[in-house]
């Protein structure tokens, strides 16, 4: 049979549009390993599902959630590590430490560690690694987070020695240096690196940017080997689908769940560290007049705001560091909901000539917490019922972030900033002068009281500087009332019958493998 | 014709100019990147030394002429966020979106030209109403809202399909679902309407007077001259595409451009944004070339016009 032109013309045309059809999806369906449903099958592949794609998986950068959940514990180890359950530290790489004078510590190492490369770790890595991420010019996330621009002098005079002198006298340095991940003195010292060699229970096997990360079990790891194979991580941004994969066995665990997300019976609560609060500017009035701030915190009921709005996750708050962070003071209970009491503050404030009837803006941040918007609204109809002129404007992460961070925008009037602190550490040093202090980045306003409250807090150790920092924690609550803290936050993990896991305080920032076992 | 495109390339260059400046400028009005890359604790020291070492201290005017000369050797600089080239970012990302939206747009032009003309071949016949109620509700059809409960349905309820995810082809399904429905939805309007007119012409009685055959008539006669419409609606929706299917790639995990742009923006992570606009503006002026080059295949008074 004949063929015309056009009928070939015709024919070209739809070959090649099959052609295009079939190439593209044989491109993107063979470009990675993704877990395949039913993966675990072996029981050998644990698979994670994530809100977002680690950045780098640096492991000076560990202090960022998104980068530290797969990092920390998992690929890199530290010296020491915080057990999150009991806030007390732990030995890692470092089987144990002394403080030889207030500004000297010596650690002891531990022998017979290798890291995935093969290379033996002894204290001129761990030197290498604390040089590379404290006063580095890498930018490390760690050096701005925990260390704030203080220099150390590490030295290592053996291979399971590592001696380290701080500038001042440091009480919680071996804390300080559980975030410090241990890297081969190969790392590369002036740039930071996607791909890190650790001493950590998995290597990394493969990477495949934008859609997977398979993590394998080390062999080499000198701890107890974990139970789990491998470790397959995805991510999806979409919360209704990280909870869908596991319910569709896609995954085993999915993290950063929100009520509405739908996990049903795989949704496991924990405690997330986390706790709201509202800033008060105390620099303008009428926020400036300590009655107003008082009322404020009387005039949100905080306990109906978790139990209606937060969907009864959560805990009413009175101070911004939960229990288990050395600073928090049980003296301190949540203001109680009065809003009798809120109303004769604000009407004696107006009597003495304070200006209650000036407009405050609430700045708030889409999707800083669940119910974000929601929560404000809330807070809104309270203090207007209290009676201030409060409006809300919510913003993005971006354009909040110049409200959150001196210097603050000079034309912005009295506000309240929608906020929320996670205090990792676990020590209210992390919290306390970034957040209180006169200088600190967050604070737009403090007492010369509270600071040298602080300042004596930082210095001391023990059982003295849990009762400095609750001291100045509860002088803040009393005198200062800079902020109406809302709620210890809870947060939401699916978790698959496969598999068994209990998420703690730490599990948002840092999610060990060696905890998850197949479930039975 | 190689007239045609030369004038064509050469009114697309100053858009271009005009989009990378705007870009750059644009971006940097969006904030400081060292308040995200900076933990909140960072003391102003390690913010002026970021500032340096990114070169944001330098007025806009020298950063500008740097990236410019960076642009010119294709060095589009290094991601803020991920450490790695932002070229790479970019590179690894677009051909993902190209594909999907490939993907999308053959079958939706496809599905509306049998549609379409199935529709027009007999107006106001039941075919006709069913057509043009399908095609309003696909072309309504919020994306957000179809993906979500084709997941429950399909993946969560059923099981017949992945959630989410780029492995196999039953993954490509609920995606392409999801950006074919509205493109369909508007491609069936638009062939229906122009077939309609091109089916009722006098050229189509004499070609059937000559005896030609109906599947000729309709797609051989009529499709040809129904289809300038039909090709501009199918360009725009095609860069529409092309520009990100962001709800898409964001919902199923869709590692493609438009959710890289929108993560560059949000993370300030300049470089990967200005070379992801960059790619993406040169390949829709490319495709509005194409379409253009396709006007004038189709109809040669185009081509006359403009080498005229």
């Amino acid at each position: 049979m004949m063929t015309t032109p056009r009928r070939r013309q015709a024919a070209s045309a739809l070959l090649a549009l099959g052609a295009m059809l079939s190439a593209g999806a044989c491109s993107v369906a063979n470009s990675g390993p993704e877990p395949s449903s039913g993966g675990s099958s072996a029981a050998s592949t644990v698979r994670i599902v994530l809100p977002e794609e680690p950045p780098t998986l640096e492991p000076c950068d560990a202090s960022l959630t998104a980068t530290g959940r797969v990092t920390r514990a998992n690929i890199t180890e530290a010296l020491t590590e915080r057990d999150p359950s009991s806030g007390q530290l732990q030995p890692a790489l470092a089987t144990e430490w002394k403080q030889d004078s207030p500004t000297e510590w010596t650690f002891t190492l531990r022998k017979d560690v290798k890291f995935h490369d093969g290379t033996a770790f002894d204290a001129k890595a761990a030197a290498f690694s604390i040089e590379r991420t404290v006063g580095s010019k890498i930018d490390c996330n760690v050096n701005g987070y925990v260390f704030g621009g203080t220099k150390l002098t590490v030295t290592a005079p053996d291979a399971t020695t590592l001696k380290v002198e701080t500038a001042k006298p440091d009480p919680i340095l071996p804390l300080r240096l559980s975030f410090v991940e241990i890297v081969p003195t190969t790392t590369n010292a002036t740039a930071k690196v996607r791909e890190p060699v650790g001493t950590g229970p998995y290597k990394i096997a493969k990477w495949d940017a934008g859609r997977s990360l398979r993590l394998e079990k080390f062999a080499g790891y000198w701890g107890k080997a974990p139970e789990f194979a491998a470790a397959e991580y995805v991510w999806r941004a979409e919360g209704s689908i990280r909870a869908a994969m596991v319910k569709s066995d896609e995954a085993d665990i999915a993290v950063g769940l929100a009520p509405e997300d739908g996990a049903g019976d795989s949704a496991v609560q924990f405690p997330n560290n986390e706790t709201s609060y509202l800033r008060i500017d105390a620099t303008k009035p009428p926020l400036d007049d300590v009655r107003v701030r008082q009322a404020i915190n009387y005039a949100i009921d905080k306990e109906g705001l978790v139990a209606s709005v937060f969907a009864g996750l959560g805990k009413s708050a009175g101070q911004i560091v939960p229990a288990g962070v050395t600073g928090h003071s049980s003296a301190i209970q949540p203001w109680p909901y009065d809003m009798a009491q809120a109303k004769k503050l604000i009407a004696e404030a107006k009597a003495d000539g304070v200006a209650t009837g000036t407009a405050i803006t609430i700045i708030g941040r889409n999707g800083i917490y669940p119910k974000a918007a929601e929560s404000m609204e809330v807070v809104q109809n309270s203090l207007m019922e209290a009676g201030l002129s409060v409006k809300i404007q919510m913003l993005d992460v971006n354009a909040w972030l110049e409200y959150l961070l001196a210097p603050f925008p000079k034309d912005a009037g009295p506000t309240l900033l929608q906020a929320q602190h996670g205090n990792q550490a676990g020590d209210a040093a992390f919290t306390m002068g970034q957040i209180y202090g006169s200088k600190g980045a967050q604070s737009s306003y403090g007492t010369k009281e509270l600071d040298e409250l602080i300042s004596a807090a930082e210095q001391a150790s023990g059982e003295e500087r849990q009762t400095a920092f609750a001291k100045a924690l509860e002088y803040q609550n009393k005198e200062v009332v800079r902020d109406a803290v809302l709620a210890h936050m809870t947060g939401i993990l699916a978790l698959s019958k496969k598999v068994s896991y209990k998420p703690d305080a730490a599990t948002n920032d840092e999610m060990r493998l060696v905890d998850i076992h197949p479930a039975g | 014709m190689l007239t045609f495109l030369r004038r064509r390339i050469t009114s697309s260059a100053i858009p271009l100019v005009v989009v990378i400046l705007g870009v750059f400028y644009l971006a940097r009005l969006t904030g400081d990147p060292a308040n995200l890359y900076l933990p909140l604790s960072a003391t102003p020291e390690m913010r002026a030394e970021f500032a340096a070492r990114h070169g944001f201290d330098q007025p806009l005017l020298v950063q500008f002429g740097d990236y410019l000369a960076q642009v010119f050797r294709l060095d589009f600089g290094e991601s803020l966020r991920t450490a790695e080239p932002a070229a790479d970012a970019v590179l690894r990302a677009f051909p993902a979106t190209l594909q999907l939206a490939g993907a999308t747009m053959i079958l939706a032009i496809l599905g509306a030209i049998v549609v379409g003309s199935w529709a027009a071949y007999r107006p106001n016949s039941l075919a006709d109403r069913v057509a043009s109620f399908t095609s309003t509700t696909a072309a309504s059809m919020p994306d957000f809202w179809f993906a979500i409960m084709g997941v429950l349905v399909f993946a969560v309820a059923l099981g017949w399909l992945p959630t989410s995810g780029t492995e196999g082809a039953a993954a490509w399904v609920l995606p392409v679902l999801t950006l074919l429905i509205r493109p369909f939805g508007v491609l069936v309007q638009v062939v229906r309407g122009a077939m309609v007119t091109a089916l009722s012409a006098p050229y189509i009685k004499v070609a059937r007077s000559k005896g030609a055959g109906e599947l000729r008539v309709v797609f051989g006669h009529a499709l040809r001259n129904a289809a300038p419409p039909a090709l501009t609606v199918a360009g725009d929706l095609t860069v529409g595409l092309v520009n990100g299917a962001v709800v898409v790639e964001t919902i199923f995990g869709w590692p493609g451009i438009g959710k890289l742009m929108i993560t560059s923006i949000l993370q300030r992570d300049f470089a990967v944004l200005q070379a992801a606009v960059l790619v993406t503006a040169i390949t829709i002026f490319a495709l509005n070339i194409i379409i253009d080059a396709c006007y004038a295949l189709l109809d040669s008074r185009v081509r006359q016009g403009v080498t005229a």
